[in-house]
């Protein structure tokens, strides 16, 4: 008895401790980021400059918010790269052919979301692991869109207010970043207060029990594909608007940044853990780090390690804490050491 | 019989498969079946292959390596930019062993620091391929006249090309590693139950590093030839060959889950996605199509393998 609440005692200390570096400590990196750039980097402070990092920050950010939605549920989508190509493509054909915006977000979500459910049905039904469904669909999807694009001819469209979405300003806040803004709320309101977000947390955690506790496994995950595609299109268009065009090789990669953002934002890769809030840090932490390399004007190689540095870092506190933790138990109880190897 | 032809297609389905491809593709186009030809897409197959052979590897113990891709192209610029230093020979070992150096720190950042071996290697995705486009300032370097380096790619032992002997020479090596040393055993046992492994006193962290390092040598490998077909190297080269990699070694019968290994397996998938890629060049298919192909046969071979209703010997017994 008193051994268990001893243990409980120190369990919930440590808790203490992961739980908050675990939501809030991408914030907290966040903001002394931004304070020592804004005082120790000449032109970081122009406020230009900084609606400017918030802008960017939101072409990676929205796909970031429905990414999170796989990884807590412990998959991920590698399709996400081709199926921004393909909705931006689509998305500025339409508004290219029938000036109509609110046809060409249409277009956008609605290509995303159908991406979505092939990747959903292939994985639910099919039973084909989502590593493989997903990766499959990223030559597929690339392959589609360079069919449609007879070859990889950029598309182009520059109608002011088409544009005014990607590069525009609402009350002097960027559009993106008013949207990005708008998903993650929307993110994290569907993740922390419906049955749906905590179906996506509890298949996460431990998918068995989750059917067995009798929730909809195959539906939710389905779902959740469609989820990412849905945020995906919002991404797609945003960058089409921003860039005026869209072509068939747009973004490679992007799937892994995206990933990485979601991931460095303390979502565990596992599943079962995870925050909106986290995501959110993550994408302006990457937009600050870019634009403070570029206004030291380093070079833009060595963006890429940087990048690449920050996520291992990152994610390498925790486990160096823990080897920590465990040679300090050691110590002190040396019992514990057969435990701690094992 | 009968389980004797159900294993035999659970373990050889993907011979069946390339053989009906090429057959099919003998019929459609009579070029394909020209030796250059043959040998040009065992070429090309090899290239995938090479680096899929160390990738097998690693999914077989349960993990992935998503910077073979930029360590490929840094290995092939290292070694290019030291050939006017020390020569052809060194250069390659050199290259080799900076591919496996990249292969040992993931390997030391997922046991050291416990970083998840998805997150390791994709954090060194990024960090690899901007140190070459560092190391080579974005510039290709060129090696023209030089043709020393063409050792890698060119036609030296009986007309064969290089790649395809190198391919067969690592698919045995790595063969014989899983199946008959200890080093193989352990690195399925660590694919199949991690945990039981460590309590059972496999060294997993040395396993774990001999096994990226070999990843890492092999996408070097892959890397030099790629640059030694057109004798040059430059820091873009090889994009999105981790996945590529990763689409062959599961086409060719790997399971993602870890525990077991296939190089003649993954060799045949290297070969499928090569000789339907040549096919649909053969028959001026634009050559935006073959993605598209790669995803659906992927798709395709395992929708077969999920699908547990799917049998042969429930399809002999239909048409019997």
């Amino acid at each position: 008895m008193i051994m268990t609440k001893q243990s409980k005692i120190t369990a919930s200390a440590n808790l203490d401790w992961d739980v908050l570096w675990e939501r809030y400590g991408i914030a907290m990196i966040v903001l002394i980021g931004w304070l020592a750039a804004y005082f120790f980097v000449p032109k970081f402070s122009n406020p230009d400059n900084m609606l400017n990092v918030i802008r960017q920050s939101a072409f990676v950010g929205c796909a970031a918010v429905g990414m999170t939605f796989a990884i807590i549920s412990g998959t991920f989508d590698l399709s996400i790269g081709s199926t921004l190509a393909l909705s931006a493509y689509l998305g500025l054909m339409v508004v290219a052919k029938t000036q109509s915006i609110p046809l060409a977000m249409l277009t956008s979500i609605l290509t995303g979301m159908a991406v979505g459910v092939v990747n959903g049905l292939l994985i639910t039904r099919v039973k084909i692991p989502a590593f493989i469904t997903t990766l499959g669909m990223l030559f597929i999807v690339r392959g589609l869109s360079f069919i449609i694009s007879k070859g990889g001819e950029p598309i182009r469209y520059s109608g002011k207010a088409f544009t005014w979405w990607g590069n525009g300003s609402l009350f002097g806040i960027p559009t993106p970043f008013l949207i990005f803004i708008l998903c993650a709320l929307a993110g994290w309101f569907i993740l922390t207060h419906t049955s749906f977000g905590r179906y996506v947390f509890s298949i996460g955690t431990n998918s068995n029990a989750a059917k067995v506790a009798g929730v909809p496994v195959d539906k939710t995950t389905t779902w959740i594909f469609i989820v990412v595609g849905l945020f995906t299109g919002i991404s797609a268009f945003l960058i089409g608007s921003r860039l005026y065009s869209a072509g068939p090789g747009l973004e490679p990669g992007y799937e892994l940044n995206v990933i990485a953002a979601v991931v460095l934002g303390g979502t565990r890769l596992k599943g079962g853990r995870g925050s909106m809030l986290g995501a959110v840090a993550a994408c302006l932490l990457y937009a600050i780090m870019g634009n403070v390399l570029n206004l030291l004007h380093a070079d833009a190689f060595f963006q890429r390690v940087a990048v690449g540095l920050v996520l291992l870092l990152a994610l390498s506190i925790e486990g160096i804490r823990q080897r920590l933790f465990e040679r300090a138990s050691r110590r002190v109880l040396p019992t514990a050491k057969s435990e701690s190897n094992s | 019989m009968k389980n004797f032809l159900n294993k035999f297609w659970k373990s050889y389905s993907i011979a069946v498969v390339v053989l009906t491809v090429g057959l099919v593709l003998s019929f459609l186009t009579p070029r394909f079946l020209k030796f250059d030809n043959l040998l040009n897409v065992m070429t090309n197959a090899s290239l995938v292959a090479i680096v899929g052979l160390g990738m097998t590897l690693a999914i077989a113990s349960g993990n992935f390596d998503l910077s073979v891709g930029s360590t490929a192209a840094f290995a092939g610029c290292i070694a290019f930019s030291l050939v006017p230093h020390i020569g052809v020979p060194a250069s390659i070992l050199a290259g080799v062993i900076a591919g496996a150096v990249v292969g040992l720190i993931n390997g030391l950042i997922i046991t050291e620091l416990r970083v998840p071996a998805f997150i390791a290697t994709l954090g060194m995705f990024t960090i690899v391929r901007g140190a070459a486009l560092m190391y080579t300032d974005g510039k290709d370097l060129t090696l023209f006249g030089q043709t020393g380096f063409k050792v890698l790619s060119g036609e030296y032992l009986l007309g064969i090309p290089t790649p395809i002997l190198l391919a067969i020479g690592i698919a045995i090596l790595l063969g014989f590693m899983v199946s008959q040393t200890r080093f193989g055993r352990h690195i399925l046992a660590l694919g199949s139950n991690f945990p039981a492994a460590q309590r059972s006193g496999v060294p997993t962290s040395r396993i774990i590093w001999g096994i990226f390092s070999i990843v890492g040598a092999t996408a070097a490998l892959s890397g030099m030839i790629l640059s030694s077909q057109v004798l040059t190297a430059n820091a873009r080269l090889a994009t999105g060959l981790e996945l590529s990699a990763i689409a062959v070694v599961v086409l060719g019968g790997t399971a993602l889950a870890g525990g077991q290994a296939t190089m003649v397996g993954t060799l045949l998938g290297a070969l499928l996605i090569a000789m339907i890629n040549n096919g649909l060049n053969l028959l001026n298919v634009p050559i935006f199509y073959q993605e598209l192909t790669v995803g659906v046969l992927m798709l395709g071979a395992l929708a077969i393998k999920m699908s547990k209703g799917f049998k042969l010997s429930t399809l002999l017994r239909r048409q019997a």
